[in-house]
C-alpha cells in the first residue's frame, strides 16, 4: 500500500530519526563499572619504540614559556627523532585541567605530557588518567633519589609514582624594605603573626600604604596560603581524612585574620593577585608564591624583601606549605607516545634545565644537584625559598585530595574576610561541606 | 479572463489536494518537494546533531553518577536532581538566576527604552550616539569583563581612585559576595543596553505618525503620547524583547566567568552547572541535572510568554 509523504510527515520521520541517532550516539562513560585508578599496574616498555612526536600541554607557570621554548629547542638538538610540540592548554591550573578532563571525556587528542598542579593529580589517579612512572623510571634511568625528597613524595601514592616535579613552589613572606626601613622596623620577615600585628599600625601609619598587609586574593588558591595561619595556630583544614576545619585552634586562626581587617584595620583582602598589589604599592607586605619572584623583583619600584612564613603562637616553624605543579603522563596515549614523553620528561627535569626554569621564573629547582650559584649571584632572594623547603610541611588532605575543596576554602575565607562572616559558624559549615565530598567523591575511591 | 486567471490557482490548489487525497503527487509537487528537501535537509541535520543530539545526550548523563575524565560511571536515575533540589546551594542559585534575569532583563529594557526616546530625536551627534550605544553589544564579554574589572579594583581600579578621590574606601566588589552580583549585572545591562535601544528604537521609528499628530492635535501630552499610545504600539517589541533578553540572560556565561571565576554569589543555573563539570568538582552527571533544570525553566518560561503574555500584545 502506498503511503504519503507530506511535510508533516516528513517532519516528524526527521525527528523521530534524530532521536533515534541521538540515542544510538550517546557514547560517554561506561555504565558497566569500572575501578578507580586503572592505570595501576606496571607497565612494559621494553621493546617499544619512542613515537617521533609528542604534545607538551603546559600554562607556562610562573611565565615560563620562553624558557620552556629553550628547553625544548635542547631537547630536538639532542632528540631529533622526537617531535616535542609545546601547547598553551590554559591560563591557569583550573584551565588546563578542565582541557585534560574534557580531552579525557572525548577520548580523543590527548597530550603526552601534560603539566598537573597540586590539587588535580590526585583525581586524574583515582580517575585512571595519569600512569605511574616507575617501570619509565627504572628504563630511562631517571635519577628520583636526586629531586628534593619532599617535592618526589607529594605525587606517591599506592607505592607508585604518578608525577615528577616541574614548577614547584612554596609561599613566601614578601615585604617593602623602605616601608619598614622607615616604620623603624627590623630589615626582615616577621617570626610570628604576632609580631607582625605588633608591627602592622607603625607600617600603615608611616608607610602611607592602604594596608600594612594584603591576604592573597580569594580567588587564587586561598586554601593553599591559610594553611599558614592554620597550621601556626595549631589547626589545620584537615588531620589526614578527618575534617577539622572547625577546631578552636583554626577557628581562632582565621579570628585573628578577621580581626586584623575589620578591628585592627591594617590588613586587607586582595581581589586579583596579592602580588600585583604589592608590586604597585598598595600594601607593605604579603604572601605569593615563590613563582611570583621574579615578576615582583621586575614590576616593583622599591626594595624587596623576602622572608620565611611567620609562624603562630603554637607553631613557629613547619608552617610553610609546598604547591606548584609536576609532570604527568596520559593513560590514555599510547606506549611509543607515553616513553617519548618520558624521555622529554627526564631532560626537562635534567639539573641543568630545572637550574634554567627556576633563574627563569623563581621556581624551586626540583634537582638537589642543580647548579644554582649563577641563579643566586642574580637573585640571591630565591635562597630564602629553597632554603625555606626544609620547614616546609605536606598539605593537608582536605585541600589537595577533595575536589572543589579549594574552593570551598576560598568562598568560606570570603565570608569570613570580607562579610565579616561568624568564624565559627562558617568553619562548621565548611567542615560539613568538606565531609560531603570526601564521603561521596573520595572515599569510594580510595585503596583501602 | 480575468475570472478564469483568478480561479487557476484555486483550481491547481484543488487538483494537488485531490490528488494528494488519492496518493499521487503532481510533478510540480515533487518537484516542491525535492526543493524543499535540498533546503532543508542540511539544516534539519545540523539541529539534528548540535542541538537534539546533545540535549538528549545530556538527559541521559543527568541520570548518572558520572565524574568528567573517568571512563566509567553509575546509573543513578534521578539521584542528582534530588540531589540538587535538596543541597544547600539550590536555593541560592535559584535566587541567583532569578535575581539576576529579573534585574538584567528589567534594566536592559527600561534603559534601552529611554536611550532610544533620546537616540530617536533629531538633534547633531545623534548617529554617533547610537553607535557608541550599540558597541558595547558587539564586543567581546571576555575584552568587556576584563576592562570593568579594572574599573572596579578596590585595590587600583579607576572607581576606587575616584571613590578615594573624595575621602572613600572602594567596597570589596570582587571579594563581597552581593557586590559581584551588583558588579556583574551593572556590566551586564551596560554590555546589552545597545541591543534593546535599537530594537526600541526601530519600534519607535516605525509608530503611525498620523496617530500620533492626532492624539497631538487632539491636546494629548507628549508623556501621555508615551503612556497611552507609544507604550502600547510597542508591545510586540516588548514582548520580542523580553523573549530574547530572558533566554540571553538565564544563559549568561562569558562575564561572569571573566569577573567571577568562582561564582562566589555569581553562580547562576548556568554558570552552576559549568562549575560542577568544568569547575573544580567534575561532577558531569550532576552538572548535566542543572542544565535539564534550566532547560526547563527556559521551556517554560518561553511557553507561558507565548501563551499568556502574546495576548497583551497590540500588533496593529
Amino acid at each position: 500500500m502506498a503511503r504519503n509523504l507530506d511535510r508533516r510527515h516528513f517532519l516528524g520521520l526527521a525527528g523521530a530519526g534524530a532521536g533515534a541517532a541521538a540515542l544510538a550516539a550517546c557514547g560517554g562513560p561506561s555504565t558497566g563499572g569500572g575501578t578507580a585508578g586503572s592505570g595501576a599496574a606496571d607497565i612494559d616498555f621494553s621493546g617499544v619504540k619512542p613515537a617521533s612526536s609528542i604534545d607538551f600541554w603546559t600554562n607556562h607557570p610562573g611565565k615560563s614559556q620562553d624558557v620552556e621554548k629553550a628547553i625544548i629547542e635542547k631537547f630536538q638538538a639532542k632528540y631529533p627523532e622526537i617531535k616535542v610540540n609545546l601547547v598553551t592548554a590554559g591560563a591557569n591550573y583550573e584551565e588546563i585541567a578542565q582541557k585534560f578532563q574534557t580531552s579525557q571525556a572525548a577520548k580523543s587528542a590527548l597530550p603526552g605530557l601534560v603539566v598537573l598542579s597540586d590539587v588535580w593529580w590526585f583525581r586524574y589517579y583515582t580517575n585512571g588518567n595519569i600512569i605511574p612512572l616507575d617501570s619509565l623510571i627504572k628504563q630511562l634511568d631517571i635519577k628520583v633519589d636526586d629531586f628534593q625528597k619532599s617535592l618526589v613524595a607529594d605525587y606517591k601514592y599506592a607505592d607508585k609514582q604518578w608525577a615528577l616535579p616541574y614548577g614547584r613552589s612554596t609561599p613566601l613572606f614578601y615585604y617593602n624594605k623602605d616601608h619598614f626601613k622607615a616604620a623603624g622596623l627590623p630589615d626582615r620577615a616577621p617570626k610570628t603573626w604576632q609580631e607582625f600585628g605588633e608591627w602592622a599600625p607603625k607600617l600603615k601609619a608611616a608607610s602611607g600604604a592602604q594596608y600594612a598587609y594584603i591576604y592573597p586574593a580569594l580567588a587564587g588558591y586561598a586554601g593553599w596560603t591559610l594553611q599558614n595561619m592554620l597550621w601556626g595556630w595549631g589547626g589545620s583544614w584537615s588531620n589526614e581524612w578527618t575534617m577539622n576545619c572547625d577546631s578552636a585552634e583554626s577557628v581562632a586562626a582565621l579570628q585573628w585574620a578577621q580581626d586584623s581587617i575589620y578591628k585592627d584595620k591594617w590588613a586587607g583582602v586582595s581581589s586579583k593577585e596579592a602580588a600585583d598589589d604589592f608590586s604597585a604599592g598598595i600594601t607593605s607586605a604579603t604572601i605569593a608564591s615563590t613563582g611570583s619572584l621574579l615578576g615582583v623583583l621586575k614590576s616593583a619600584k622599591f626594595n624587596v624583601g623576602v622572608g620565611f612564613l611567620p609562624g603562630g603562637p603554637k607553631n613557629e616553624t613547619g608552617v610553610c606549605p609546598t604547591g606548584g605543579a609536576g609532570l604527568g603522563i596520559p593513560s590514555g596515549v599510547s606506549k611509543e607516545v607515553q616513553l617519548a614523553a618520558a624521555t622529554f620528561l627526564k631532560f626537562m627535569t635534567e639539573p641543568e634545565n630545572t637550574a634554567a626554569f627556576s633563574a627563569a621564573t623563581g621556581y624551586m629547582p626540583s634537582r638537589t644537584s642543580a647548579d644554582m650559584s649563577a641563579v643566586l649571584s642574580k637573585t640571591p632572594q630565591i635562597k630564602t625559598a629553597i632554603d625555606q623547603l626544609a620547614v616546609t610541611r605536606v598539605q593537608d588532605n582536605a585541600r589537595v585530595f577533595l575536589p572543589g575543596a579549594d574552593q570551598e576554602m576560598a568562598k568560606a575565607a570570603a565570608k569570613i574576610l570580607t562579610q565579616q562572616g561568624d568564624v565559627k559558624a562558617t568553619m562548621t559549615e565548611l567542615k560539613g561541606t568538606l565531609e560531603g565530598i570526601y564521603t561521596k567523591d573520595v572515599k569510594p575511591k580510595l585503596k583501602s | 479572463m480575468t475570472r478564469q486567471l483568478t480561479d487557476r490557482p484555486a483550481a491547481a490548489a484543488g487538483t494537488v489536494a485531490s490528488d494528494r487525497r488519492r496518493g499521487r503527487w503532481s510533478a510540480r509537487t515533487r518537484r516542491d518537494f525535492i526543493v524543499f528537501l535540498a533546503l532543508a535537509l542540511p539544516n534539519l541535520a545540523l539541529i539534528a546533531v548540535f542541538t537534539y543530539l546533545p540535549l538528549i545526550n545530556n538527559m541521559y548523563y543527568s541520570t548518572l553518577d558520572w565524574t568528567l575524565g573517568s571512563a566509567s560511571a553509575t546509573v543513578v536515575g534521578f539521584d542528582n536532581y534530588i540531589n540538587f533540589f535538596t543541597s544547600a546551594d539550590a536555593p541560592k542559585v535559584l535566587g541567583t538566576t532569578a535575581v539576576f534575569t529579573l534585574v538584567t532583563v528589567g534594566g536592559s529594557m527600561v534603559l534601552g527604552l529611554l536611550v532610544a526616546l533620546a537616540l530617536n530625536s533629531e538633534v547633531r551627534g545623534t548617529t554617533f550616539a547610537r553607535s557608541a550605544v550599540f558597541a558595547p553589544y558587539v564586543l567581546s564579554g571576555v575584552g568587556v569583563g576584563l576592562v570593568w574589572l579594572f574599573i572596579f579594583d578596590p585595590g587600583y581600579g579607576v572607581l576606587s581612585w575616584l571613590l578615594r578621590g573624595i575621602g572613600q574606601q572602594s567596597p570589596q566588589w570582587i571579594n563581597d559576595p552581593q557586590l559581584s552580583l551588583v558588579m556583574v549585572i551593572v556590566v551586564y545591562i551596560w554590555k546589552n543596553l545597545g541591543y534593546c535601544a535599537v530594537v526600541y528604537l526601530a519600534g519607535l521609528q516605525s509608530l503611525p505618525q498620523d496617530v500620533m499628530e492626532a492624539a497631538s492635535l487632539d491636546g494629548a501630552s507628549g508623556f501621555r503620547r508615551f503612556v497611552s499610545m507609544a507604550i502600547p504600539l510597542l508591545s510586540p517589541t516588548t514582548f520580542f524583547l523580553l523573549i530574547t533578553t530572558m533566554l540571553s540572560s538565564l544563559q549568561a556565561f562569558d562575564l561572569i566567568r571573566i569577573m567571577t571565576p568562582l561564582g562566589n554569589g555569581t553562580s547562576t543555573l548556568i554558570y552552576e552547572a559549568y562549575l560542577q563539570a568544568f569547575g573544580a568538582f567534575n561532577r558531569a552527571g550532576y552538572s548535566a541535572s542543572i542544565s535539564v533544570v534550566l532547560f526547563a525553566i527556559l521551556l517554560v518560561i518561553t511557553v507561558l510568554q507565548v501563551r499568556f503574555v502574546e495576548r497583551k500584545v497590540h500588533y496593529s
